[in-house]
């Protein structure tokens, strides 16, 4: 699960160590307006029980292997999203220095996935869902949905890493993409339905445990604008990893479209149809064939920062801005 | 609970694990970067980090069997990964994308373990806060260390007493549910541990700071 060291490139690390250690240290400084003394028995205390319950196994239907839980969400909902971004950065950070799971460099790309896009965002769409979905089943419902949807975000994220390491320029990666998204969204169902359990449990026996913000009624614009570009950016990701499939079939057909044609024009070896050249060399020579991978490419950032944009939008004009695209989205 | 159960080879003491900690820590680094670095085509620098890594993985005691199901359980994942770029091209390319990103991950791997199985994790925690890890962090760190064993504990006991109270095992659901709702309890008692040990902790003059006597 975790990325080990070697896959994505130093560049890409780097980057994404600094994000991380931006969100950690806004996190902590967020944390020490709230509960100053207690964050460090509660955040520890927190990652030790992570760290525990990922050792609990779950059994698949697939005999031999088995999933366990990530506890992403579930922090963030015992804790609130910055300690529960500190839990996971704590969590990643103990694996590494005990069990050498997940790479050294790629620590950095770890935490971010996990515990900025994972709990952050997935804390950003429990607590929209939450305004519209009342009662102890509410707080569970919306933590299965968050849960889900932040396990596919951090795995969408993890693609859009990938390719910005030097390998999508001259590998397709769209199956690669689909594959992991399609592969996610079931280790997200598996997530879903464990903190779905654990948290019916709190909620039945100590409801207090759940953490509630302090002031939601005199919450800062700046807090709920941010909140909005949180989901915004998870429903983004979470979308452009649904569309990876239905693009991959897309592609796949057009492939196999351009196969039979080209071998038919080989077939034929009609030196004028000049058009159905551009399809038979498809390894890499032609420039033509790179640059229509690349608009691919291209065109699915874009769409990914459309449906940012419009989210914005949305978190502009409505009131409750992450509630209703985040409910719309799980509908 | 056995204090070594995590990391069970990093309190030796032979030349490695006698190295200076951030030492030990900068050259893991300084191995990992050259491995992303060097380009694949130069593959017998990364032979040569492979057998020295494998050198003093020897001298540190660590032993074959370990290496080997460690790797077992990180191959899997990495293959997986790196057959998909070619598999995503139809099987024809991609295949240099594929073995550069095993090697580098094994390579990386390898140093990694290598670090954590020669240095222990509250040394490895000062070596980290001299290179500048925030106190505030490592002190939650360390708390967190600290109460892994607890919370650990606390678990087998708690599996236990499942384990005298239930006969047989009953469905896959059922097994789920009976799973979570253990982590479920285990969360409602760890947050209980944590408030008392708050207070304890504010009893004795906590204020939020950790002083240490460095």
């Amino acid at each position: 699960m975790h990325i080990p060291d070697g896959i994505l490139s130093p560049e890409v690390c780097g980057s994404m160590a600094l994000a991380a250690a931006g969100a950690v240290g806004y996190s902590l400084h967020q944390l020490k307006q709230t509960v100053s003394t207690k964050t460090i028995p509660l955040t520890g205390m927190m990652g030790a029980l992570v760290f525990a319950g990922q050792m609990i196994n779950f059994p698949l239907v697939v005999a031999p292997v088995s999933g366990h839980l990530l506890g992403g969400v579930l922090a963030s909902v015992i804790l609130g999203p910055w300690a529960g971004c500190l839990v996971i950065a704590l969590v990643l950070t103990v694996q590494w220095a005990l069990f050498a799971d997940g790479g050294m460099l790629a620590l950095g790309v770890n935490i971010f996935n996990m515990g900025v896009v994972g709990a952050w965002g997935g804390y950003a769409v429990y607590a929209g869902l939450r305004r519209h979905l009342q009662g102890p089943q509410g707080t569970v419902a919306a933590a299965v949905i968050a849960s889900w949807l932040s396990v596919l975000a951090a795995s969408s994220m993890f693609c859009v890493e990938f390719a910005f390491s030097g390998y999508g320029r001259t590998y397709d990666l769209t199956n690669l993409f689909a594959l992991m998204a399609t592969f996610h969204s079931l280790i997200g169902i598996g997530e879903g339905l464990i903190t779905g359990f654990v948290l019916s449990v709190v909620v039945k026996l100590r409801p207090d445990l759940i953490y509630q913000p302090q002031d939601a009624a005199t919450a800062s614009p700046a807090i709920s604008t941010s909140r909005a570009i949180t989901v915004g950016v998870v429903l983004a990701l979470a979308v452009a990893g649904f569309l990876a499939p239905f693009a991959s079939e897309y592609s796949d057909g057009l492939e196999a479209v351009a196969e039979r044609m080209s071998f038919d024009s080989l077939a034929a070896t009609d030196p004028t149809v000049l058009v159905l050249d551009d399809y038979e060399v498809p390894i890499g020579e032609n420039p033509s064939w790179l640059w229509s991978k690349l608009s691919v490419s291209i065109a699915g950032v874009g769409g990914t920062l459309a449906v940012l944009a419009a989210a914005l939008l949305l978190g502009r004009g409505l009131k409750p801005p992450a509630s209703r695209t985040g409910a719309g989205h799980a509908a | 609970m056995p204090r070594d159960f995590l990391d069970p080879f990093s309190r030796g003491s032979t030349i490695c694990h006698r190295l200076p900690d951030r030492l030990k820590l900068i050259m893991v680094l300084a191995v990992i970067v050259a491995a992303m670095l060097v380009p694949a085509a130069y593959w017998p620098v990364h032979g040569c980090l492979a057998a020295a890594l494998f050198l003093a993985m020897s001298i540190a005691g660590i032993p074959l069997r370990y290496l080997l199901v460690r790797l077992l359980f990180f191959l899997p994942m990495i293959l997986g990964l790196a057959i998909a770029v070619p598999a995503s091209n139809g099987f024809a390319r991609g295949w240099d994308v594929a073995l550069t990103v095993l090697m580098r991950g094994t390579l990386s791997f390898m140093g990694v373990l290598w670090l954590v199985n020669t240095t222990p994790f509250d040394r490895l925690l000062v070596a980290m806060r001299r290179l500048g890890l925030p106190q505030t962090l490592a002190a939650i760190l360390s708390f967190m260390y600290r109460y892994i064993f607890v919370v650990f504990d606390e678990l087998q006991r708690m599996r236990e007493a499942r384990r005298a109270r239930s006969f047989t095992r009953r469905g896959f659901f059922a097994a789920w549910q009976s799973n979570a709702q253990l982590i479920g309890m285990l969360l409602i008692r760890s947050m209980d541990r944590a408030e008392r040990v708050h207070g304890a902790m504010c009893a004795r003059g906590f204020d939020g700071e950790i002083r240490t006597l460095e």
